[in-house]
């Protein structure tokens, strides 16, 4: 698989490189920033891109609006947003307009070496990918956990993997579970929860994501 | 201001000195009449009006004195009317003569033009004056000439002699023209006047306009072919020349008339409010555009009522120092027509005396609290610039080093290392990471300054322990506004889950009429207050920073309300 790199600190960028390479990806290019990103994909057309979400100039969202970019430009090349930010309306900014082929993971996780590869290997099959500890953290809230009430333990396991952008098929995985029996519980959680049963994997992610940001029990 | 009365009192010295030599040569000659004694009347009068504005207008005693210094020249062809130097310095006085007259008139009473128009009226009415007499300066040759005075070309003559018929009815027309654009430029004076320059300006204007008049119908004459002057019209110039210097008296003379407006003042500053001293002077004063300027000696700067600095050099206005010079009370800028009010502006300044005083110290007060409140700002302007530097410091620094750490770890162990040493290594490393992460958040949280308030304030409603309803709006407003309206709300919502036993909070932020209207409620028992020290204080500070205000409705049992009302201009 082909990946590009992109992050403004070397120490980074280089210790992704050799990690990566390691464990059999090819890193076709690696970029400081932004343009130079936007450059590389444009010419080594890669699997996935990995974007630091704050590069120069201004070392803010530069990553979000690159990932964009390359989703806008290259469909085929997957992006995986690198943050350091537990918040969702960063997610919801990445994954709205292109909810495929899209991720958005802690920065930690580079040091996670399983759940990087994982989240990498998703994306480049056109799943979404949302950080656990973010999921965790919208299943934490007190209205959220009101509403969830009516779900059993094993449903809301399963809830929180779809929320995390997994497919029916790598739900069933994690959970040696039989696919069959997946759908099932996803059949009955989105009926529960009153949420449209046919949405499209990618986009089941987001309208999951909102249900669980809700203030209220109204939708 | 300067005041140079030195210079007023030599040109008026000199001017009579003219006049004497010109009385003296004509008795000699016996061409003394009462015309003469008339002239030199007026003349005397214009010279006590010069020196009587001296003090005040300096600049204006100066051109008065210019304009009778011409007249008495003009005289003086009469008296050698076949000395050529005489006859050259006649034409020369006779040529600036008209425009000096006017540049008099319309610079009255500052001395000085004040628009374009004037300028540009001036500046021809000397171009045709001085180029109509270029003609008679270089082939005028008036020896045949009975009634002419002098008889005799002027030094300048080239020894050719022209008719200069035709040029003297074309410059003659020119100089109708320029006198009607001089009463309407003189009409348009006093229309525009502040109503307390016109008792000074009205006078002026009459006589300026009975002098254009007289002016106009010499050239009439001239148009119609007469020549030279009727006795009639030679009186009415007479007239115009005394008319002037009279109506500047006139004028003094009315100001000195009005200090009763000065004792309705002091009745009307007796009752006046704080702020308002500046109002009672610009209406016994008659100028709207009256600014007070109360001068803070420790601070050696005019400020106004509120405190604010006052600009005292503007253009087209003139200042009145009230008190000594050298330490003075207040100073007075006003438009500078009202120049020749000064007398009254003087006493207007002494009989507000107190209320000035009084003004100045409070002036000065709230020049102080002005600048306390700036300091504050910028204390926590700085301090918040500071979070956030700091913040992208742990990210861009701590941060990334230890995941570059991480990374090393990862490779570690794809070469052989202990595998339980390394599974604990990483598990410090992700405590360590969290906790980096977290101290960054509360420092400064990224969203906030890249996402705006509202994505901010959605990150708080996913982190607080009970269920939190927020209404903000996807605006943007100023970040000390929003960094502001975000830590009351973070603080409210902390304080709502450790202390209220509340099931259920709600957060709003609104904008209306330039204010930004923060509020954060909640359900529970109540009893909430501000403490000297507590964290409910220094939000108090930081929306005080900003000028707003901060109030805590919190009675027993019935839930608490936060309200934070910062003023916020534009986004």
């Amino acid at each position: 698989m082909r990946l590009v790199v992109a992050d403004d600190s070397a120490i980074v960028r280089d210790g992704l490189r050799h990690l990566l390479e390691a464990h059999g990806y090819e890193i076709a290019a690696t970029a400081a920033d932004a343009d130079e990103l936007l450059a590389a994909v444009e010419s080594t057309r890669p699997d996935v891109a990995l974007i630091d979400i704050r590069m120069p100039p201004t070392h803010t969202t530069e990553g979000l609006a690159a990932a964009a970019a390359i989703r806008e430009r290259a469909p085929e090349v997957g992006v995986l947003v690198l943050s350091q930010h537990v918040d969702a309306d960063y997610a919801f900014a990445l994954l709205r307009e292109h909810p495929s082929r899209s991720g958005y993971l802690l920065k930690d996780r580079i040091t996670q070496l399983q759940t990087l590869l994982d989240a990498i290997d998703r994306v480049a099959r056109g799943e979404s990918v949302v950080d656990r500890e973010l999921v965790e953290l919208l299943l934490r809230r007190p209205a959220t956990r009101d509403r969830l009430a009516t779900l059993s333990e094993r449903e809301r396991t399963v809830l929180a993997l779809v929320a995390e952008g997994l497919s029916d098929r790598a739900i069933a995985e994690r959970l040696w579970l039989s696919v069959k029996t997946v759908e099932t519980h996803v059949r009955h959680i989105l009926a529960k929860l009153t949420l449209p049963a046919d949405a499209q994997h990618n986009r089941r992610v987001l309208a999951v994501l909102a249900y669980l940001r809700q203030s209220d029990g109204a939708t | 201001m300067i005041r140079q009365p030195a210079a007023a009192w030599a040109a008026a010295a000199a001017t009579l000195a003219l006049l004497v030599v010109d009385v003296v040569r004509q008795l000699q000659l016996g061409v003394a009449d009462t015309g003469l004694a008339f002239f030199a009347f007026a003349t005397c009068v214009g010279v006590a009006a010069a020196l009587a504005v001296a003090r005040w207008q300096p600049r204006m005693a100066v051109l008065i004195l210019a304009w009778l210094l011409l007249s008495v020249a003009d005289d003086l062809g009469v008296d050698w009317p076949t000395s050529r130097p005489v006859s050259t310095v006649w034409m020369l006085g006779t040529a600036l003569l008209p425009a000096t007259y006017a540049l008099m008139v319309l610079a009255y009473p500052a001395g000085r033009l004040r628009d374009r128009s004037e300028r540009a009226f001036v500046a021809v009415a000397y171009t045709v004056g001085i180029v109509g007499m270029s003609f008679p300066l270089l082939f005028g040759d008036p020896r045949d000439c009975a009634d002419c005075a002098p008889r005799v070309p002027s030094l300048l003559f080239t020894g050719t002699a022209l008719d200069l018929g035709v040029e003297a009815h074309v410059f003659a027309a020119a100089f109708i023209a320029l006198g009607l654009a001089f009463i309407a430029l003189i009409v348009r004076r006093l229309l525009q006047a502040p109503p307390g320059a016109r008792i000074t300006l009205f006078p002026l204007g009459l006589a300026a306009v009975f002098a254009a008049g007289d002016f106009i119908a010499q050239r009439v004459v001239v148009l119609a072919g007469g020549g030279g002057l009727t006795p009639t019209l030679d009186w009415l110039d007479r007239f115009a020349t005394l008319a002037l210097p009279l109506a500047i008296l006139f004028g003094i003379a009315a100001i000195r008339r009005r200090r009763g407006p000065v004792g309705d003042l002091v009745v009307e500053l007796g009752s006046a409010r704080p702020g308002e001293v500046r109002a009672a002077l610009a209406r016994t004063l008659g100028d709207p555009s009256l600014q007070l300027a109360l001068w803070l000696p420790e601070r050696e700067e005019f400020v106004d009522e509120q405190g604010g600095r006052v600009d005292i050099a503007a253009p087209g206005r003139a200042m009145t120092l009230l008190g000594p010079e050298q330490e003075p009370l207040a100073a007075l800028v006003h438009d500078e027509r009202l120049v020749a009010q000064r007398p009254l502006i003087e006493a207007a300044g002494a009989a507000a005396r107190l209320a000035l005083e009084n003004a100045r110290l409070q002036a000065q007060l709230r020049a102080q609290l002005g600048e306390l409140r700036a300091s504050r700002t910028r204390l926590v302007d700085a301090a918040d610039a500071e979070r956030r530097r700091l913040e992208r410091d742990l990210h861009d620094g701590a941060q990334q080093r230890l995941l570059a750490l991480g990374l090393a770890l990862q490779l570690l162990r794809d070469h052989g290392g202990d595998p339980q040493l390394l599974e604990q290594a990483e598990a410090e490393l992700q405590l360590a990471l969290r906790e980096l992460r977290d101290l960054a958040r509360g420092i400064h949280p990224a969203i906030l300054s890249e996402q705006g308030l509202a994505a901010a304030v959605r990150s708080l409603a996913d982190r607080s322990s009970l269920p939190v309803t927020a209404k903000v709006a996807d605006d943007r407003y100023p970040l000390a506004v929003e960094t502001a309206a975000y830590f009351v709300i973070s603080e409210a919502l902390a304080n709502v889950a450790k202390h209220a036993d509340a099931h259920a909070a709600t957060v709003s932020v609104a904008r209306m009429n330039g204010h930004l209207l923060v509020e954060v409620s909640d359900d529970g028992r109540g009893g909430a207050a501000a403490e000297a020290g507590g964290g409910l204080q220094g939000l108090a500070d930081r929306v005080g920073a900003l000028d707003g205000r901060l109030t805590i409705e919190s009675a027993d049992a019935g839930g608490t309300t936060i309200r934070a009302d910062i003023p916020c201009a534009s986004s």
